[in-house]
């Protein structure tokens, strides 16, 4: 096989790569259908992955699900409490819920932050505030409010003691309140001493994921203040308003909260490669791993919000959470990074709570969409980092071709779905277990409004919760619709879901399950990272 | 091409919003970004070459966050300037006590580092003077009492900000004059040392 060929020569190559092990190649090559096995599914890396290894969403899910395992999910009306806190709860519910018609608020991600600004003197009485389809809200354990979606956190600080005084009010009876269900809304609640995550939701989105997503912003707070730091605030001062320190950066967590609803990747715990052709990304990353210094951790090279290649020390691993979190950062931030260079502490929860690394990010050219995130434990070691940017540049100069065959390729970052040749398929999602990576064509005309996207996200994460749920999981789902056919697929090595044409038999749909796994696995080399490096 | 040398290390130092990036972008790239306020996230790095009289000089700008959440590394950014612009928003008095909160601060960590001192958003005040909240003279006594210079600036129509950094530029320029001129007073000292000797014994 051709592409096994090229594999074998660039793990040579490489050097310090693990030759792939001899099952595995052959697994590879014969396989019918390929990727039954964790390792051998299309995508897989050939040594053990960039990112630490996770089983997905049980992995962001599973501290939690540990310490409140079988605590009943407490209901509205079938409070079993005392009759003042139902009263203040039910009270407080109406006040959140407002009415039942629906009024979609779009906001188109480019220019948010004119929406945001608008959003955030939002009068918390109107009708308008009352009819987002999802709160967030944050508040510390003595009630204080920290952020809030929508609204300004000072005139929701009632409503914020409201929440603490459920949650204390069901903890000293050592239990733990989880979710309250009642006319069609969903309040999660994750407490996270010393915060306190609250998500009020409208969507059909299950427990498991709006707490995913509430870790999301747990996780996007500490990596502004480390936990360590964050503690020891509260230790000293229980009632410190801890929006102080996070002033200017809510558009973080506003930012990270839509992506929640578009970004596929943060539903399947994965990253998205740009595509290109595999033998310029090796090219790349060997440009970028020759580039190093004794400090250098992670060297991250984006290419907007998809990952380009990622060079990390031995025995270093990132974690799909944090790299999240650094494509957040990098997206989001102002202008000031394309030109100059920036040097910014940031945490990386999933690798260290405690302390801050070091990030030096800059873009490779002014107009380029290419952005390289230099990751050092060391705080003094700007300009050494700078420098290996530079080296970093010049050798990818002198490679002309991969330096032009990337460009290239970040011109077009997509592809659409006609090139896999299946008819009857409009969208997919394919996640590599092994590898942490996922693949999926660009949103076909019919779901690229803003709010048929959301749509399509709203089902994606709908079959995922029931793959994932924690007491009843499935491994396959075939759903018929009136818009779309759905399937879903979940195996040791690889999640896949598919969104068909409504007018498809189950028959068609796993005929194209099968082509499917075939064309990716043809693709790999280009829409996946193969043989990640190390320093 | 290797990184650029840098001659003296500029930090820009004032409380978020006063327009530390603004000032930057305007000096540097000679724009203004209209659009709504992205703070700075850490800290930026530009380097920017300047003619002083017939030689170039690279001023290395750390363009810093002016958010709370920074201050307690904001010690990385300024270690070693030679240079500070602590700027305020002439608009926000509170920012003028936040620029005095650094002043101190560089009273106490960084005694070599000259500062200037920036008064923001003039377009705005020259457009409405009610809006001012921080009269020239003012702060044109405490930049005295401080041995600052003091400058007032509109990053959007230009007024002041080539004339700010020229002048810290130039003052670099003088005082590495200066510096030259130290050290070879310390050698002349020392022959003078051994001449008022000699003179001594002589006499």
């Amino acid at each position: 096989m051709e592409g096994d060929v090229d594999r074998k020569a660039t793990a040579a190559w490489s050097g310090c790569a693990l030759p792939p092990m001899e099952r595995l190649r052959a697994a590879r090559a014969d396989s019918p259908t390929p990727g039954l096995v964790e390792g051998t599914e299309p995508g897989a890396g050939q040594q053990a992955a960039m990112f630490v290894h996770s089983r997905s969403v049980e992995d962001l899910a599973d501290e939690d699900a540990g310490e409140s395992r079988g605590v009943p999910q407490l209901d509205a009306d079938g409070d079993p409490g005392s009759s003042e806190t139902s009263e203040t709860s039910e009270k407080e519910l109406q006040a959140l819920q407002g009415e039942e018609n629906i009024i979609e608020t779009v906001q188109a991600p480019k220019e948010t932050s004119w929406a945001e600004s608008r959003t955030k003197e939002e009068d918390i009485n109107s009708e308008g505030w009352r009819s987002h389809r999802k709160h967030v809200f944050v508040l510390s354990e003595a009630g204080k409010p920290i952020y809030s979606r929508y609204g300004t956190e000072e005139a929701l600080s009632s409503t914020m003691g409201v929440m603490m005084a459920l949650v204390s009010f069901v903890e000293a009876d050592k239990n733990i309140i989880r979710s309250i269900h009642a006319d069609g809304y969903s309040v999660v609640f994750l407490s996270k001493s010393p915060l306190v995550l609250v998500a009020v939701s409208r969507t059909c989105q299950s427990d498991q994921e709006l707490i995913r997503e509430l870790q999301y912003i747990y996780y996007q707070i500490v990596s502004l203040l480390t936990l360590t730091r964050l503690n020891h605030i509260f230790q000293h001062k229980q009632n410190y308003d801890l929006r102080r320190l996070l002033a200017g950066s809510e558009h973080l967590i506003d930012n990270l909260l839509r992506r929640q609803d578009r970004d596929p990747g943060l539903l399947l715990s994965a990253v998205t490669c740009l595509p290109m052709p595999g033998s310029s990304r090796d090219v790349v990353s060997a440009s970028l791993q020759a580039a190093k210094t004794q400090s250098l951790v992670f060297s991250i090279l984006l290419a907007g919000e998809q990952l380009v290649t990622l060079v990390r020390k031995k025995e270093q691993f990132l974690h799909h959470v944090d790299l999240h979190l650094v494509f957040n950062l990098v997206c989001s931030s102002s202008s000031s990074f394309r030109e100059g260079e920036g040097w910014t502490p940031i945490c990386l929860p999933k690798f260290n709570t405690a302390g801050f690394f070091h990030a030096h990010i800059s873009y490779l050219e002014p107009a380029s969409e290419l952005c390289l995130v230099l990751v050092s434990t060391d705080c003094e070691d700007f300009f050494s980092l700078s420098d290996c940017k530079q080296r970093f540049l010049e050798r990818l100069r002198k490679r002309g071709s991969a330096y032009q065959a990337l460009k290239e390729a970040v011109k077009t970052p997509g592809y659409s779905v006609e090139q896999v040749g299946i008819p009857e398929l409009r969208h997919f999602l394919y996640k590599s277990k092994s590898s942490g990576l996922y693949t999926s064509p660009e949103v076909p005309e019919m779901y690229q409004s803003e709010g048929e996207q959301e749509r399509l996200m709203g089902l994606y994460q709908e079959l995922h919760s029931r793959l994932h749920h924690t007491t009843r999981p499935l491994r396959y789902i075939y759903r018929c619709g009136e818009t779309e056919n759905l399937m879903a697929w979940l195996t040791s090595g690889f999640e896949l879901y598919l969104c068909l044409t409504p007018l498809g038999t189950k028959a068609l749909a796993m005929s194209a399950v099968n082509k499917l796994l075939k064309w990716i696995r043809k693709e790999e080399d280009r829409l996946f990272i193969l043989s990640p490096l190390t320093y | 091409m290797s990184a650029m040398r840098v001659d003296t290390k500029v930090v820009m130092l004032g409380k978020e919003s006063v327009g530390k990036t603004s000032l930057v972008e305007r000096y540097v790239h000679h724009r203004f970004l209209v659009g709504p306020y992205q703070n700075t996230i850490g800290a930026a790095f530009v380097a920017k070459p300047i003619q002083v009289g017939e030689k170039v000089i690279t001023l290395g700008i750390w363009d810093t966050a002016g958010s709370e959440r920074y201050e307690a590394m904001s010690r990385i950014y300024y270690r070693g300037a030679r240079a500070a612009i602590v700027c305020y928003d002439l608009t926000d008095s509170s920012s003028f006590q936040r620029a005095r909160f650094w002043v101190k601060e560089l009273q106490n960590c960084e005694e070599h580092c000259k500062i200037y001192l920036c008064g923001t958003k003039n377009d705005l005040v020259q457009a409405d003077r009610s809006l001012r909240q921080i009269d020239f003279h003012d702060a044109q006594d405490f930049a005295e009492e401080i041995g600052a210079q003091h400058y007032e600036t509109s990053s959007k129509t230009g007024n002041n900000v080539d004339e700010l950094f020229q002048k810290v530029a130039e003052d670099y320029n003088d005082s590495a004059f200066q510096c030259m001129a130290d050290e070879a007073a310390v050698d002349l000292g020392q022959k003078k040392d051994s001449y008022f000797y000699t003179c001594c014994h002589n006499n």
